[in-house]
């Protein structure tokens, strides 16, 4: 059985198929990339697999069981968190609180989620910063606050919205890091990504969309050399081709 | 862990509240207050600031944690006040007990209203537009059903040998103590609701609803339990004034002003914070009732009309004016001040006095730590 699985996923907005009839699966302990040009339905399919958005068909299963129409707050409950593009710490409270709130989710007593939400603090590198308030935050800052209210949420599955966007190259190492770490605490992963040097680094696997469509699936290493993926990134004419040393 | 160290300055302000009542009547407080606050027109003035105070705590929950601004407060005060005196006169049941009915009810009533505004999703200008509806409609009915009343409302039965169980006292002290009492008690309340999971939860609420759901916040059920227990303050408030005035008419609770009133000492004193609606409360009643007290004399008779139509320069007609308005002319010169006074406080303090001073004090031990190195 696979840890989360979406079955012929669509989406549409009025007439627009933002996403349409997309499988995906998951398996425990796989971190899996979705990649694809920007308006391919990321974020729609995102949103849709998280909770916040409701399908128009196709069934989003985590755990063996459907989460189609739970609120995000109960597929929470139940282990699986995702994190905003946008990030959205909370402003007006400071990092250990905003971390706090996420560690509230499987402990009641502020004692103990007070602790758990330290442990994450140090996880992800933000215990300088323990004080600061949300909006004093840095975009690595505020990121990484981000990553750390979901891990405090203890998921057994974490759905990462571009997480490295809008950091410097020395933040997106920093950031594999800890994402690496996070991998071996034992957390399953599914990231949505523009940087390359990220995707083909940590995936296992990697999902391309296109047009709201997976066109393809498989390892980095096949990806990269699949035709209709280049295609999607970089027009037909550098298919047409022979080599493909343009998609890289 | 609360260090009383750490609280000094709240503990002697209840200490001096505590022992008031013993000098309302000194010398010392008849040569320094004006003639019209003093004895127990002045315990009257505290009694309204731990009344409000009480009233504003109980809107913090759902308009300053949860940042869901209901301006519809009155309607539960009133059902409240409604509740434990109906309950008082028909089945003769003592007001101690009824105001646990009143603020049964008004949960009730509240999380029904919860209900249904949460359930669609209404937000920000939305909910606060149904809370107004609410507290209009629930004017309307109070104003239209015989049974309560209808436009007289009730006046409460006055007997000369009523005891404890009816919560009627002759001399003001015992209201001023339970007032206090009643105000304590929501600062407790609101301390650990600011300390517990769920006060957490309704701050990250305010802040960010979409990123709070998607860390495990209930938001639904929890704003709906937020205005469940507001309401449910405000209506035990709702049997105190009832038995302090003794006297309960829609016209005068169920209206705007007295909703507006009951937010705006949450909003001077600091929306969200523990100690800000006490701070707001005993900032906005002391300066309400003394411009009152102080502005509001006989009138001067001198006419408005006269004065426009004088032939005087500018600066006389404007001084002119201003003596109209302290005569008690034009609504007074008390609400004017009034009104400079809550512009002032929002521009200058944003997020209210309480967070104000807290800013003040931590740039302060900023600079002196600056100085020592």
């Amino acid at each position: 059985m696979s840890l989360f699985e979406a079955r012929n996923v669509t989406k549409r907005f009025g007439g627009l198929t933002a996403v349409n009839a997309v499988d995906f699966n998951v398996q425990q302990g796989e971190i899996v990339g979705l990649i694809g040009p920007n308006g391919a339905g990321k974020t729609t399919f995102f949103n849709v697999i998280s909770g916040f958005m409701k399908p128009d068909e196709g069934d989003v299963r985590f755990l063996g069981e459907s989460i189609v129409g739970h609120k995000p707050s109960d597929i929470c409950k139940r282990g699986m968190t995702r994190t905003f593009q946008i990030v959205k710490p909370f402003p007006e409270m400071t990092v250990t609180d905003n971390i706090l709130v996420g560690a509230f989710n499987h402990h009641r007593d502020a004692a103990t989620a007070n602790k758990k939400a330290r442990e994450v603090m140090e996880l992800v590198g933000l215990g300088a910063q323990a004080e600061k308030l949300g909006r004093e935050l840095t975009v690595a800052g505020r990121k990484r606050v981000e990553l750390a209210k979901a891990l405090a949420t203890e998921p057994k599955l974490m759905l990462l919205d571009e997480v490295m966007a809008g950091l410097t190259p020395s933040e997106v190492t920093g950031m594999i890091e800890v994402l690496g770490r996070v991998r071996d605490a034992g957390v399953t992963m599914v990231i949505v990504e523009h940087v390359m040097q990220v995707i083909m680094n940590l995936s296992d696997r990697i999902y391309v969309l296109h047009h709201g469509e997976a066109i393809a699936e498989g390892s980095p290493k096949s990806i990269t050399s699949d035709p209709r993926v280049m295609e999607a990134y970089l027009g037909e004419s550098f298919v047409a081709e022979p080599g493909g040393e343009h998609a890289s | 862990m609360i260090r009383l160290r750490d609280h000094w300055f709240y503990l002697v302000v209840l200490a001096g509240l505590l022992v008031l009542p013993l000098f309302t009547d000194s010398d010392f407080v008849n040569a320094v207050m004006p003639s019209g606050l003093t004895g127990s027109a002045l315990l009257h003035v505290f009694i309204l600031m731990f009344f409000f105070a009480f009233m504003s705590q109980s809107w913090n929950i759902i308009g300053g944690f949860a940042g869901q601004l209901s301006i519809g407060h009155a309607a539960f005060f009133g059902i409240g006040a409604y509740t434990s005196t109906i309950c008082y006169i028909h089945l003769g049941l003592s007001p101690w007990l009824g105001m646990f009915v009143a603020a049964g009810f008004t949960a009730m009533i509240g999380a029904g209203l919860g209900l249904i505004s949460f359930h669609y999703g209404l937000r920000g200008p939305f909910f606060t537009l149904v809370t107004v509806a609410f507290a209009e409609i629930t004017r309307l009915i109070l104003l239209h059903w015989n049974f309560v009343g209808a436009a007289n409302g009730i006046l409460l039965p006055y007997s000369r040998d009523a005891g404890f169980w009816d919560f009627q006292f002759n001399g003001k002290e015992p209201y001023y103590y339970i007032a206090l009492v009643m105000m304590l008690c929501s600062i407790a309340l609101v301390a650990w609701v600011a300390r517990s999971r769920f006060g957490y939860y309704l701050h990250a609420i305010r802040q960010d609803e979409d990123a709070a759901e998607a860390v495990g916040v209930p938001t639904k059920r929890c704003k709906i339990q937020a205005i469940a227990l507001s309401a449910a303050l405000a209506g035990l408030g709702g049997t105190f004034y009832a038995q302090y005035t003794q006297y309960i008419v829609p016209d005068d609770m169920v209206i705007g002003r007295v909703s507006v009133e009951i937010l705006l000492g949450t909003v001077i004193g600091g929306a969200g914070t523990i100690m800000g609606p006490i701070v707001g409360a005993f900032i906005l009643i002391p300066v309400g009732e003394a411009t009152r007290v102080i502005f509001e004399g006989g009138g001067t008779g001198i006419s408005l009309t006269t004065l426009i139509q004088s032939d005087v320069g500018l600066a006389e007609k404007f001084s002119g004016y201003l003596a109209y308005l302290a005569g008690g002319g034009g609504g007074g010169l008390a609400v004017l001040l009034y009104g400079v006074l809550l512009i002032a406080v929002v521009l200058g303090m944003p997020g209210g006095v309480l967070p104000w001073l807290t800013r003040k004090r931590k740039s302060f031990a900023k600079s002196d730590k600056k100085g020592d190195s």
